[in-house]
């Protein structure tokens, strides 16, 4: 703060005067050297690589809906198909395959880690005949529009910190959400609406908590942070003008209280200032874009059969996806889903089953009604969770009744459109779905191939806060080219 | 140097220069023996010695004659022995040189070219040693000499890098390297998929210069004769073809190729080859003449597309920053595609302050704009005029927007639109038809416009690059409807209520029935808005529409309460666990939903006793609670409920008696209002409550003999 103060004033800071002085001096080949857009006409943009709002290079995906599916789905009851862990049915997990795994404080105690194959059959879909559970159909159908990854992996073994971990890059969670990053590196398509937005919704499985700090802005303008539309009336708290003022006098006052910022920037020339004015003007205008957008009437039959019926109840999953994609048609660069619930310690075949039901179908309209409306290839659907789930039964092993306890190592998301390869599967893990055999997907290479399809070098989106610089990435991440047409 | 050493020197010199005469003149003939391959493999060693040497010597051969220099011994004589040994190590460089050339694999201009000018060095050098101290040597001499030395010099220096790094290896990083895109309905097989991998992964060694076994992969001539080896493959048959043989070969085999440490060809370029040579190798085929199933094809179609997806470079140039910026607003979003891109998408939003002027004041920018989203915007024919101004776009999302089929025709002058989405649009096959001039187009987005797919077939004939997105299509399976749901928000009323059923899906039926019943499509009453109720009602609801599967059935109990207490206390206490928020939650209108520990809920497994005030006399018809039956739970309907009243707490009378049925093992979860309906209407001030529990929980139950669970969460009185 008191550095922008400084900086307001003299417009000049530390970096610009050392980078002029070394021009100055002659030392300018050396500089070049240390900062290789010196010479590229940049001129004082030098210091940063990256023009916050605009992408380095032509993206793929403009905008990105992510269906977190919070509590982390078994991956061995979806999409990564195990015959061995059901012929090996009860048998002890070999330790030569779980290696140095730690395990969590749930199952680190059992006396034995019987394997336990899927309670539900899986059958081979569309051309790329990729094998999916029978929990998942509707996801079956759409099996050659999306790109199934089976070899995701993450450092947490616990969900906060996983969870953490794949909204900001980091675990611990001061750090700006994924969404927030987005809208601060490609800024907002639609003035109208927020640039990034969160949804939630809840099944009726064991479910884990989701809190705002997964899509906080972090160190980023405050502008960035995701806005939650929730069910019912209000889908926006505080947005509705309180009753009996109209829309004139709302825009006189807001016109009055800007007036009354504006001297106050003059003053202190805070920036926060300046954002404050921009986000009521911007509320305003949500107040009557937000209706439209919340307005499901005008949906046709189709559209209800497609997403199911649940699609016009609020607050449902297949409500937020209707919603996903309406929003996103509007320009809202990040939509952040969550649905809760995907926590099966045990009695995961019946939960399991219940969860799938909710998400199965809704998910796979979503993409087939982005793809209808020409938009798919512009817009990144990602679905997963925060980590995979052990191949191992947690607690007693029954024939139809079973749990399964954290596991990082290996798992699978999906993803489609946004210039990511249709119909493919990317990655192997071992007989026992333990293991990465083939192209492991780490979580910091996941954000730099979504950064990557959105135009932006995750390299060159930085962010100086409190002395360094910071990235999704942190300092890590490859662009896992295989995936990308 | 002693003048012994200067005498060995010259000697040494002029036999070299014989021997490099010899090597000339042998040319083709000389066989180089094995042992002195080493000496030819020096030369890029050696090399950089007469470069040096030659190049300090002869910078003062040209400033001899200057006056200073002229008497300075030293100078002169330093100058001298710098030339022969420099001459000395030229020629030596270019004898090994010459050897080297004999090894195979060496071949073309740049070699020739190479050699020439390296043998212009050795002999020019030595002649400039030579006549140096000639009385006719003057400074001209001396000037063109050491000119025509350090220009041979460059000149052999040049060729020289081109033959081992390759052609333009300086220069490069700064040439402009882009690929040039290739459309995939023009791109040759052989042309744009096969020789760039040639190209990147084995034409350093395998060129016209440097025939490496014999082989050069630079033009079809010379791949179809193959290398000393033999040929390259067998038209059709890539398993006797030797060019998979090697590069199929585990790596660590020497004669794997590319060779260790070079670019390695990826899996994909290894296919590539492979699908190739088993399409007979043909060099003039066009991608889109293979099936669209064809393996090469479909391999060879995403090999091309980062070439056409990655920066699409535009011929046009940027807009004024100004204009951008100008005709950025509220609800027109104009912004360029990338950093440093020309290009220009635009976005504009907001259904009522449309016109045809956001679409006209683009003009500044016509040139410029790519990508144009009107989703949703009530885009009439004639604003499609203002659209066909932008000769560059690329992308075009019409949606649901208010054009007609008619006036589509304005479009097919945009010979770059490559993306066109219409879904929305009500469109018959003739409109479409209009768009097939549209030759660049390769996607088209037509959900829910009234076309099938079969309908783009004449369409898909002539531009086989396109594709037509229809989208979902209804199998015809009916779907189940969603619940009817209650829009009221309170439950509870004093008078009347003005129920409020209904259901998200348009053309629902809803029925419902008040006694209990499970409704039905035919019989039980139909939903209508202004539906009054004036009792405390059990509506059990369902939702009902041709074509889908009728919802469930949902219940809602809605509660008359006319009189509130004033005041209230218990006589028997609630259990601890279960005591709400003490006496008054059972009058609060609060109720307490389906989870009974949510403290809206008073539990008790004794008798639950309590009183109730009025400040004021009422007259009682009936007192009604609202208890939860949860048999899991060991939570069962009270099995009797007292109701007592009069003016005070001492002469209070028994008003009413209810007993409910002895517990059923499968009794359903539920919600259930139990009324005590007085015989004869009451006036009293005082109310005395009494809710006994089960006294002992049924055989078939888990925790038989215990006492049951009673739980109320509100008293209604009327």
């Amino acid at each position: 703060m008191e550095k922008d103060f400084l900086e307001s004033r003299l417009n000049i800071n530390r970096r610009r005067f050392l980078s002029r002085l070394s021009l100055g001096i002659g030392s300018a080949a050396l500089g070049s050297l240390l900062i290789p857009d010196l010479f590229s006409g940049k001129g004082d943009e030098a210091e940063a690589d990256f023009i916050a709002g605009i992408p380095n290079f032509a993206p793929k995906a403009k905008r990105v809906i992510y269906l977190f599916q919070d509590g982390a789905p078994s991956q061995l009851e979806s999409f990564d198909y195990k015959p061995k862990l059901r012929q090996m049915m009860g048998q002890e997990l070999p330790p030569s395959v779980r290696g140095n795994q730690i395990l969590t404080g749930m199952t680190a105690k059992q006396a034995s880690f019987p394997l336990v194959g899927s309670f539900y059959d899986f059958k081979q879909y569309g051309e790329s005949r990729a094998w999916i559970s029978d929990l998942f159909p509707h996801i079956g159908k759409i099996a050659d529009d999306i790109c199934i990854i089976r070899s995701m992996n993450t450092d947490a073994i616990n969900h906060d910190p996983a969870l953490t971990f794949f909204q900001t890059g980091a675990q611990q969670g001061n750090r700006p959400s994924m969404g927030s990053w987005v809208s601060y590196g490609l800024g907002s398509e639609n003035k109208n609406l927020p640039a990034f937005t969160v949804l939630l919704s809840k099944g009726k499985g064991n479910g884990q908590g989701v809190y705002s700090k997964l899509w906080s802005n972090g160190f980023l303008d405050s502008i960035h942070q995701g806005v939650q539309f929730s069910s019912g009336e209000d889908p926006i708290l505080y947005l509705n003008d309180p009753e009996g003022l109209n829309r004139h006098e709302r825009r006189k006052m807001l016109d009055n209280l800007a007036a009354l910022n504006d001297i106050n920037y003059k003053e202190f020339g805070d920036p926060e200032i300046n954002t404050k004015i921009q986000q009521y003007e911007m509320a305003y205008r949500m107040q009557t874009a937000v209706p439209e957008i919340m307005d499901v009437s005008k949906e046709s039959d189709d559209i209800v059969k497609m997403y199911g019926p649940e699609c016009l109840v609020p607050g449902t999953y297949a409500a937020n996806c209707l919603l996903a994609r309406k929003l996103s048609e509007n320009g809202v660069r990040f939509v952040q889903l969550y649905h809760q619930g995907w926590d099966q310690h045990n009695n995961l075949p019946q939960e399991m089953a219940g969860q799938a039901k909710d998400v199965d179908q809704a998910s796979a309209a979503l993409v087939t009604d982005l793809k209808q409306r020409g938009l798919l290839d512009e817009t990144l659907v990602i679905w997963g969770g925060e980590f995979g789930r052990t191949n191992y039964s947690q607690g007693k092993l029954d024939v139809a009744n079973y749990g399964r306890d954290h596991h990082p190592r290996c798992f699978s998301v999906w993803m489609a459109g946004g210039g990511i390869k249709p119909g493919m599967v990317y990655g192997e893990s071992d007989e026992f779905g333990y293991n990465i055999i083939k192209d492991p997907v780490h979580v910091h290479d996941f954000h730099a191939t979504i950064l990557n399809q959105l135009g932006i070098d995750h390299k060159k989106l930085t962010f100086k806060s409190q002395g360094r610089r910071y990235r999704l990435t942190d300092v890590a991440g490859n662009v896992v080219k295989g995936i990308i047409t | 140097m002693k003048s012994s050493h200067k005498g060995f020197a010259d000697a040494a010199l002029f036999a070299l220069n014989v021997f490099i005469l010899v090597l000339l003149m042998a040319g083709d003939s000389l066989v180089v023996p094995q042992w002195l391959q080493p000496a030819g493999r020096m030369h890029p060693l050696v090399l950089h010695f007469p470069i040096v040497i030659l190049m300090l010597a002869m910078l003062l051969e040209y400033f001899r004659f200057r006056p200073e220099f002229v008497g300075e011994k030293l100078y002169q004589s330093f100058t001298d022995y710098l030339l022969v040994l420099g001459a000395l190590f030229a020629s030596v460089t270019v004898i090994m040189g010459l050897l080297l050339s004999h090894e195979a694999g060496y071949e073309g201009s740049n070699l020739q070219w190479h050699k020439w000018f390296g043998v212009g060095v050795a002999f020019v050098g030595y002649g400039v040693y030579l006549i140096r101290n000639r009385e006719r040597y003057t400074a001209t001499i001396a000037k063109t000499g050491a000119i025509v030395t350090v220009v041979c010099l460059i000149m052999a220096g040049h060729f020289g890098g081109n033959i081992t790094h390759g052609d333009d290896f300086v220069f490069a990083p700064v040439m402009d390297n882009s690929k040039k895109l290739v459309p995939i309905n023009e791109a040759l097989v052989y042309r744009d998929v096969i020789a760039p991998i040639f190209e990147a992964k084995c034409q350093n060694c395998h060129n016209a210069d440097k025939m490496k076994g014999g082989l050069s992969l630079s033009d079809q001539a010379s791949i179809l004769k193959g290398g000393k080896k033999g040929k390259l493959f067998v038209a059709g048959n890539p398993q006797m073809s030797l060019l998979l043989e090697r590069i199929h070969l585990p790596e660590p085999e020497k004669k794997h190729m590319p060779p260790i440490g070079k670019p390695q060809l990826t899996e994909e370029e290894q296919l590539l080859l492979y699908f190739w040579v088993k399409n007979n190798a043909d060099f003039k085929m066009k991608v889109i003449d293979l099936p669209a199933t064809d393996s090469l094809r479909i391999i060879a179609s995403s090999f091309l597309k980062p070439a056409e997806s990655s920066e699409e470079t535009y011929d046009f140039s940027a807009a004024s920053e100004d204009d951008i910026k100008k005709l950025n607003n509220n609800y027109r979003v104009v912004y360029p595609l990338a950093a440093e891109s020309p290009a220009l998408a635009v976005n504009i939003y907001n259904k009522s302050t449309f016109n045809i002027k956001a679409l006209e004041e683009l003009s500044p920018i016509s040139k410029q704009v790519v990508s144009l989203d009107l989703n949703k915007m009530p885009v009439k024919d004639a604003d499609l005029k203002a659209i066909a101004k932008l000769p560059n776009l690329r992308r075009l999302v019409l949606n649901f927007s208010d054009v007609t089929g008619k006036g589509l025709q304005e479009l097919s002058g945009l010979k770059y639109l490559r993306s066109l989405s219409l879904s929305g649009v009500k469109l018959t096959v003739a409109d479409i038809k209009q768009l097939a001039a549209i030759k660049s187009l390769a996607e088209l987005a037509v959900w829910d416009t009234g076309l099938k797919p079969a309908d783009f077939k004449s369409m898909q004939a002539s531009n086989k690059q396109l594709k037509v997105l229809t989208g979902f299509k209804d199998d015809g399976k009916p779907v189940k409807l969603t619940n009817p749901q209650l829009k009221n928000t309170a439950l509870i009323f004093s008078e009347s209520y003005a129920l409020l059923l209904t259901n998200p899906i348009k053309g629902v039926d809803i029925r419902y029935t008040t006694d209990g019943t499970a409704p039905d499509s035919n019989r039980s009453a139909l939903y209508k808005p202004g539906t009054v109720l004036t009792q405390s009602t059990v509506i059990k609801a369902r939702a009902f529409k041709p074509g889908w599967i009728g919802s469930d059935t949902v219940q809602f109990n809605v509660y008359k309460c006319r009189y509130t207490p004033d005041s209230m206390m218990f006589i028997t206490h609630p259990d601890d666990k279960y005591k709400g928020d003490g006496a008054k939650t059972i009058i609060d209108k609060d109720l307490g939903g389906t989870s009974f520990g949510n403290g809206k809920w008073l539990g008790s497994q004794k008798d639950l006793e309590m009183m109730m005030w009025f400040n004021k006399p009422i007259e009682m018809h009936s007192l009604e609670l609202n208890t939860m039956r949860n048999i899991g739970s060991q939570i069962f309907l009270a099995a009797g409920v007292e109701v007592w009243g009069g003016p005070d707490k001492d002469h209070l009378k028994l008003l009413s008696i209810l007993k409910t049925a002895a517990p059923l093992k499968n009794d359903p979860f539920g919600l259930v209002p139990l009324t005590c309906q007085l015989k004869t209407a009451q006036t009293v001030s005082c109310i005395k409550l009494v809710a006994k529990p089960l006294k002992t929980v049924p055989d078939w139950h888990p925790a038989k003999g215990k006492p049951g669970w009673v739980f109320i969460d509100e008293v209604f009185i009327n």
